[in-house]
């Protein structure tokens, strides 16, 4: 499939028909995967698409459960992902693993600390993330405590650490995501170095756009299956997109019922924190389906955050059906018919310990007193049990702990949560991260429905195709602004991602593209 | 298994235990499985009972309460002090509660307001309060408070006392004594908070998961605080009933009885990372801690292997619930 490229050297990691299921789900179905020497490979999907399984697998995270993995002529059995790095092959991953109060340079060597006798030789420890950090081209300090560092630079120290690992095969995941052009242009430079000392590369990464300076293959999964390889000069990037989605559009989101009003019930104004976001202003109408786009930082969570009472602002009004709002609290917005169904479900949004009923009573306990007093249990189960039915919550009884659910059943549980409050504006944020297809189409459908009885919901989403199907209108955010307001129906990708990266707020659309990976 | 019956199981697992500890200590010794030695037994665990509630309504929330051995000390040292100085009794004992539920507030507020970690604010209070109780009475003992001090820690409910025909006293029953009494009272007002009020719901929700909580409207801070002036107010009530057991005020009373009442929440089941936690297993808890004081000494078993017995039962029981949770 990849005759056109041509190599002559045996690749340097094969993967075949390799296959991992968790409980009864297929993560990843007979997958086959190669990287040779000195090549930049990406693997392009959507969330859930397996890639990151597929590179857990290949860190020593996760063991397959069928499949063989070759590697520098080898088979590969790893025992962890200690075994892993010692064969070379280092991950950089997405979220930052790095010691806050542990310094650049203790970090980047952390447990591989040169030594000296019995103590850790200072002096060649910070030598050595000297010359990690000056090959990447950024000024920072090997004594600076990690905490101290923005999270950019975090980023350059996590792949400091990989370059001193001297890896053979280095996936990364996600690198760029918060780094400036500036650092990215390094980084890529960097990548370029290691490719001519003959590094096999794994790239992983959702701004397609970036692919076209650094890769030479691409791979495209789906629903945990590989779906093509091609070399990148023979691809497009729409034939990536649409390898990636796999379906049109309409098949993805449920027809609209919903039909807004028009009519703003919440208004905000001049909504500002300082350091973080704003001035903001925009309006959520009746029964309508608000997305809030932009890029990761772009202030989308942070501002639906302030308006629910979760973080405090310096600045700023918010009306609701007519009347002027002092939130300061979440209580204070809930009172008012305010929801937010978290981005992070376990974090911010369940009591995992508790029951499916407790938590779907959670924000609303006062409506299963009797008396003013005593949690009427009978009363708590019919509440729960309706909205198990009436959302499909796949649960064995209402007194499951939550813990035990799938990632999509806990999100509906916290959406039960709101919905027993009757929440009128629901605040979703990335509402289908880490769920699987099936019932990513139940939520889309669910979010259609009660905007259709009246309820205002704002869509905070990354994925542009979801944002796409499913808002009426869309902010787009941009280093904490909202640069553009647009009707759904009339824009596209192209222009919402212009929005998402002008640096100012301006009239005019875009006459030319202006990513680069548009010009493709 | 569903979470009811392994919380059924769990408890019965703890109850088995206890069961177990009765039956050993019946076959060694003739005289524990008396009535009288029943009832001494339930006087000694009243203390380690009330704190065991206590502690595990702060546990819940996912905090811990260090200073209620000190607290009791404080409580019953100022309880008596009243007394002594002519307030009535009751007086004396509602001054001891206020002055527990002012240290929980205390306790409560560096918590919430001041943010530090639960161990820290109420290591601190340990100190305070026990200095307190030691500086106000000059470390000594205070006695001659009156039989009416004495009534609420030796009093008995319902006893039936018959003068027989050699003109003897002939106890008939002897009644339920007033601490014991006080204890299953505390215990099911504690179970209906903790089961079936939304404050109770709240506690375990801010042990759960405290942003979660937060976001989704439950006043934390008012939650936590409550758990802490609870606490507070028991370790108070318990210095009242304790002092008056022992007809005297020791400032020194209560020392590492705080250690007590959280072994005896752990051992029934309660997480120290928050969120899970019954008093019904609390209360096996603490009769655990209870018994095997009990029989081993009566088996004529030295204090300090006494300690070292229960340190391992402590090890052992969580253990078992550790093993039940990673399956």
């Amino acid at each position: 499939m990849t005759a056109a490229f041509p190599q002559a050297d045996p690749p340097l990691l094969v993967m075949r028909r390799v296959t991992k299921r968790f409980l009864n789900v297929v993560a990843l179905a007979k997958v086959d995967f190669d990287v040779r020497r000195g090549e930049v490979h990406a693997i392009c999907g959507e969330n859930g698409a397996g890639k990151s399984t597929l590179m857990k697998i290949l860190s020593g995270v996760y063991t397959p459960d069928e499949g063989t993995i070759e590697y520098r002529g080898e088979p590969l059995v790893l025992r962890g992902p200690q075994a892993a790095q010692d064969a070379g092959i280092v991950m950089i991953h997405q979220e930052l693993n790095l010691v806050p109060h542990l310094s650049v340079a203790e970090n980047i060597w952390l447990a591989r600390e040169p030594r000296k006798g019995l103590f850790i030789d200072r002096q060649a420890q910070r030598q050595g993330a000297l010359a990690c950090l000056s090959r990447l081209g950024v000024a920072i300090s090997p004594d600076a405590l990690v905490s101290t560092l923005p999270v950019a630079q975090q980023q350059m120290v996590e792949i400091a650490k990989a370059l001193s690992m001297k890896a053979e095969l280095l996936i990364m995941d996600e690198p760029t995501s918060s780094l400036t052009d500036a650092e990215t242009g390094r980084l890529f430079k960097v990548i370029g170095d290691l490719k001519q000392a003959g590094v096999g590369i794994v790239y992983i990464s959702h701004r397609l756009d970036e692919l076209a300076g650094i890769v030479d293959r691409v791979t495209v999964m789906r629903d945990g299956q590989h779906v093509s390889t091609k070399a990148f000069a023979q691809t497009s990037i729409d034939e990536i997109v649409s390898a990636m989605v796999g379906r049109a559009l309409d098949d993805k989101f449920p027809p609209p019922t919903r039909r807004p009003t028009g009519e703003a019930m919440l208004e905000v104004r001049g909504l500002c924190r300082d350091g973080v976001f704003g001035p903001v202003d925009f309006e959520l109408r009746r029964g309508e389906i608000l997305g809030f786009a932009g890029l990761i930082g772009a202030g989308r969570t942070e501002v639906a955050r302030a308006v629910f009472g979760a973080d405090p602002v310096d600045a700023g009004s918010v009306r609701f059906e007519g009347r002027e709002l002092r939130i300061r609290t979440p209580a204070d917005a809930i009172r008012e018919g305010f929801a937010y169904v978290s981005e992070d479900r376990k974090a911010h949004g369940l009591a995992v310990k508790m029951t499916v009923a407790q938590n779907i009573t959670l924000a609303n306990i006062a409506a299963v007193l009797r008396r003013r007093c005593l949690v009427a249990f009978d009363r708590e189960l019919a509440a729960a049990r309706r909205y198990i039915d009436a959302l499909g919550i796949r649960t064995p009884s209402p007194q499951q702990v939550v813990q035990l659910l799938s990632g999509g059943n806990q999100q509906k549980v916290v959406i039960a949560k709101w919905l027993f409050r009757e929440s009128r504006v629901i605040f979703f944020d990335e509402p289908t991260r880490g769920i699987d297809v099936g019932a990513k189409f139940a939520i889309y459908e669910l979010m259609d429905k009660l905007a259709a009885q009246g309820i205002g919901i704002v869509l905070i989403s990354s994925e542009l195709p979801e944002i796409l199907g499913l808002t009426d209108r869309v902010a787009v955010f941009h280093e904490g602004r909202i640069t553009r307001v647009l009707d759904t129906r009339a824009t596209s990708q192209k222009e919402i991602m212009h929005y998402a990266s002008v640096r100012r707020v301006d009239g005019a659309a875009p006459a030319e593209p202006t990513l680069s990976f548009l010009a493709t | 298994m569903n979470e009811r019956q392994k919380d059924l199981f769990q408890k019965f697992g703890a109850l088995a235990g206890l069961l177990i500890l009765v039956a050993v200590f019946s076959a060694t010794s003739p005289v524990f499985f008396s009535m009288g030695n029943a009832m001494t037994v339930a006087l000694q665990v009243t203390s380690i009972a009330y704190l065991g509630v206590a502690a595990t309504c702060v546990i819940i929330t996912g905090g811990i309460d260090l200073s209620v051995g000190a607290i009791l000390a404080l409580s019953g040292v100022v309880a008596a002090l009243c007394v002594r100085a002519g307030a009535p009794v009751a007086l004396g004992m509602f001054a001891g509660l206020l002055v527990g539920a002012a240290c929980g507030a205390v306790n409560g507020l560096c918590v919430t307001v001041l943010k530090l970690p639960p161990f820290i604010a109420t290591l601190g209070m340990m100190l305070v309060a026990r200095g307190i109780a030691l500086q106000i009475t000059d470390a000594k003992a205070i006695g001659g408070l009156g039989d009416s001090f004495a009534e609420l820690g030796n009093g008995s409910l319902w006893r039936i006392v018959k003068v027989g025909s050699d003109g003897f006293p002939d106890i008939v029953f002897p009644g339920i004594p007033y601490p014991v009494l006080l204890m299953v009272l505390l215990a099911l007002a504690a179970s209906v908070l903790l089961r079936l009020t939304g404050l109770g719901r709240h506690l375990y929700a801010v042990g759960s998961n405290a942003e979660a909580a937060r976001l989704s409207g439950v006043n934390v801070r008012g939650v936590t605080l409550f758990a802490y002036v609870l606490s507070g107010t028991i370790a108070g009530l318990t210095g009242c009933v304790l002092m008056s057991r022992l007809v005297t005020a020791q400032p020194s009373e209560g020392l590492m009885y705080e250690l007590d009442a959280i072994a005896a929440a752990v051992i029934g089941g309660t997480s120290l990372s928050g969120g899970v936690g019954t008093i019904s297993g609390t209360l096996i808890g603490a009769f655990v801690i209870g018994i095997l004081r009990n029989g081993l000494n009566m088996g004529g078993v030295s204090a300090f292997v006494q300690q070292i017995i229960i340190g391992a039962v402590i090890l052992l029981t969580v253990w078992i619930d550790q093993l039940r949770h990673r399956r």
